[in-house]
């Protein structure tokens, strides 16, 4: 069984620090996904658990071993690199066959797991080509494939699917997935784009600046963000971050609209500076001047199954979600209601969540009430 | 809701706009292609001129008419009697062959060093193999001598061989291939469990093909024309190599010029053999750096 434990894990390169200290404990069989911006240190976290670099401080183990000084090949490790890595030389069971080659895997065992691996990953008709031959997704495959047949404890894939068109980076997705399914070893997945983290993943992991942020369920990610940096990095569009503060009443204000108080902040100091969060799909739009916060329509963009409309509120930019319809918006004065239940709020200063916001009472004013 | 299109009428470009030119076509091609025949005919020529004066009968030999008005192989019969041209030939291809697979063998190692392992001092160390470079060899031919001396290896085709086994030139080359080798390649061979003893040869050197053909062809070429060195060495026509027994038909009382351009036509047969088996990875080696 390989769980997976992070302990104070900590890098730097000539004395700058590119990884501040992560914990984390990945429970055997998870497919766990890393997800943050470039240069936020996962892939450095991953190269680390993987062994091509070097601990600087803390230390990995897999399986109850600590794995700092040992070798990548002896880790249980496998890894799928962005480029595929393929080696060029090399025919597919070439490639495939090598890491049993390796480790002297007797010619028919090591025939049987090619094809096998071959066969989970529809590769059997390209086995005797060479990787220059083959469309991207077949050579991603390959990679793949060349890690299942070394049969490792963790799986460790490095942004496999960037380098692939829209369609089939979906495709090798829900393989990626199935894989997983029908494996069933842990799984550490680095990645930037928030839809495959959320698709793939039992377990997110959000990086920002070399630091854990976030560690949940994507679906727990998505609703509760732990900080003003998840809030907007995960979700598309993006989730609509206001400036706010606590008024004179304890109530939270918007300063795009301070009159229009939205909800009590228990335990928050008058002044504190806050920022509230609303998910794009928590604001409708409407026509009906009697209720909601007035805004102008600057832009919609089209996406098919639904509509994003950029307005703006007193020069700041909210985005919503607008179900398909051929209404025409852009320029157009609207009036915007939100759902209170969906209501995010963060100390401006320290960028983390606060659960310190009560429902609005009913004495809480027209906006809560829309 | 449709829209229909109002059909503009069209006008011509406005003469500011240049118009495209094929690459390749017209004058400037002709022009390009005229130089490059030039240039062929440049090089060339003076191998043809050896090649049709060794056909030439010794009172024939100073014609100027572009192939010879009588054929004679009288300067290859007696090239071959008067030095053991073919024992040379043999000499200097061992030589060759092995100077070059040596050159290329202890280049890879130390390239793959330099390219892939820190180590202390490691840039000061490739510079001075850098420097070692452009040190003439005249400058070490005194001391390499006195140490084939001492080993007792003067008038030995070994002695040939031993002072070459190093090259500056194929370490600088092939350790910048090296570093221009895609880095997951070989952090993926890590990952499989090969060492760099497997990750070099399995791996690199397969890769490098291009590189090494194109080196091999280079010291190839170097060693066969090599003569100052044979030259101080060898004692006996036995043990020296063909670019030693060209020079024995010049002699202090004339050029014996038709069978020098013989014995030089025989010298040259093995290197004009030698890029026509390789000439397509050296081009393919010279697109592909191009391409990129």
């Amino acid at each position: 069984m390989a769980e997976l434990v992070l302990s104070h894990l900590k890098k730097s390169y000539d004395g700058k620090q590119v990884l501040h200290g992560v914990d984390v404990t990945l429970p055997d069989g998870h497919f766990v996904v890393i997800v943050g911006p470039s240069g936020c240190g996962k892939s450095t976290l991953l190269r680390m658990i993987a062994g091509l670099e070097d601990v600087t401080e803390g230390t990995i183990s897999i399986g109850g071993i600590v794995m700092n000084d040992i070798d990548p090949a002896d880790r249980g490790c496998a890894m799928v690199f962005q480029n595929y890595a393929l080696y060029p030389h090399m025919t597919v069971r070439q490639n495939i066959a090598y890491p049993l080659r390796i480790a002297k895997v007797a010619q028919a065992e090591r025939d049987r797991r090619v094809e096998e691996a071959a066969a989970i990953l529809n590769l059997t008709e390209y086995l005797d080509r060479r990787p220059a031959q083959l469309s991207g997704g077949q050579r991603q495959r390959v990679a793949m494939g060349r890690a299942i047949v070394r049969e490792p404890e963790v799986f460790l894939f490095d942004e496999p699917l960037s380098n692939l068109d829209a369609l089939l980076r979906v495709q090798m997705r829900i393989e990626i997935k199935r894989l997983h399914k029908r494996l069933k070893a842990t799984s550490i997945f680095v990645t930037h784009d928030q839809v495959e983290a959320m698709t793939l993943a039992d377990t997110l992991i959000v990086m920002n600046g070399g630091r854990v942020e976030q560690i949940g369920s994507p679906a727990e990610v998505y609703r509760k963000p732990a900080s003003v940096f998840v809030a907007g990095f995960m979700g598309a569009p993006a989730m609509n971050l206001i400036d706010a503060s606590v008024d004179v009443d304890g109530l939270v204000a918007l300063d795009i609209a301070p009159h229009l108080p939205v909800a009590e902040a228990q335990g928050v100091a008058k002044g504190t500076p806050l920022v509230l969060g609303m998910r794009p799909e928590a604001i409708t739009l409407s026509f009906d001047s009697s209720r909601g916060l007035p805004a102008t329509v600057d832009l919609v963009e089209e996406l098919g199954g639904s509509r994003v409309a950029y307005c703006t509120v007193n020069g700041r930019e909210l985005a919503v979600v607008l179900p398909p319809s051929d209404e025409r918006y852009e320029g157009r004065e609207v009036y915007l209601q939100f759902d209170r239940r969906a209501w995010h709020l963060f100390d401006r200063t320290t960028g983390t969540r606060l659960d310190n916001l009560v429902q609005p009472r009913a004495s809480t004013r027209r906006l809560a009430e829309a | 809701m449709t829209t229909e299109a109002v059909p503009q009428p069209l006008s011509a470009a406005p003469a500011r706009l240049r118009k495209k030119t094929a690459a390749g076509t017209g004058l400037n091609s002709a022009a390009g292609h005229l130089v490059m025949v030039l240039m062929s005919i440049f090089c060339l020529f003076p191998v043809y001129w050896m090649v049709a004066t060794s056909f030439r009968p010794t009172n024939a030999i100073f014609e100027t008419s572009l192939w010879p008005t009588t054929m004679s192989l009288d300067n290859y019969v007696y090239a071959l009697n008067a030095i053991p041209i073919v024992q040379m030939l043999v000499n200097t291809l061992v030589v060759s062959v092995v100077v070059t697979v040596i050159q290329l063998f202890t280049g890879l190692l130390a390239a793959y060093a330099f390219a892939r392992w820190r180590f202390p001092l490691d840039k000061l160390v490739y510079t001075g193999v850098a420097l070692t470079w452009l040190v003439p060899f005249q400058v070490v031919m005194i001391p390499n001598y006195l140490l084939v001396a001492q080993m007792g290896l003067l008038d030995s085709v070994v002695a040939l061989i031993l002072p070459h086994f190093a090259s500056a030139l194929a370490i600088l080359l092939l350790a910048q291939s090296m570093r221009s080798f895609p880095k997951e390649v070989i952090e993926a061979a890590r990952m499989d469990g090969a060492r760099s003893w497997r990750i070099l040869w399995e791996i690199m050197t397969p890769n490098l093909r291009g590189t090494i053909a194109s080196l091999a062809i280079l010291i190839f070429i170097s060693t066969w024309n090599e003569y100052f060195w044979p030259l101080l060495l060898s004692r006996t026509p036995e043990n020296s190599v063909i670019q030693i027994g060209i020079q024995m038909f010049m002699t202090a009382e004339g050029n014996q010029w038709g069978p020098l351009m013989a014995a030089s036509t025989m010298a040259s047969l093995p290197i004009l053999l030698i890029y026509v088996i390789l000439q397509r990875q050296v081009i393919q080696s010279f697109m592909k750096s191009g391409i990129r």
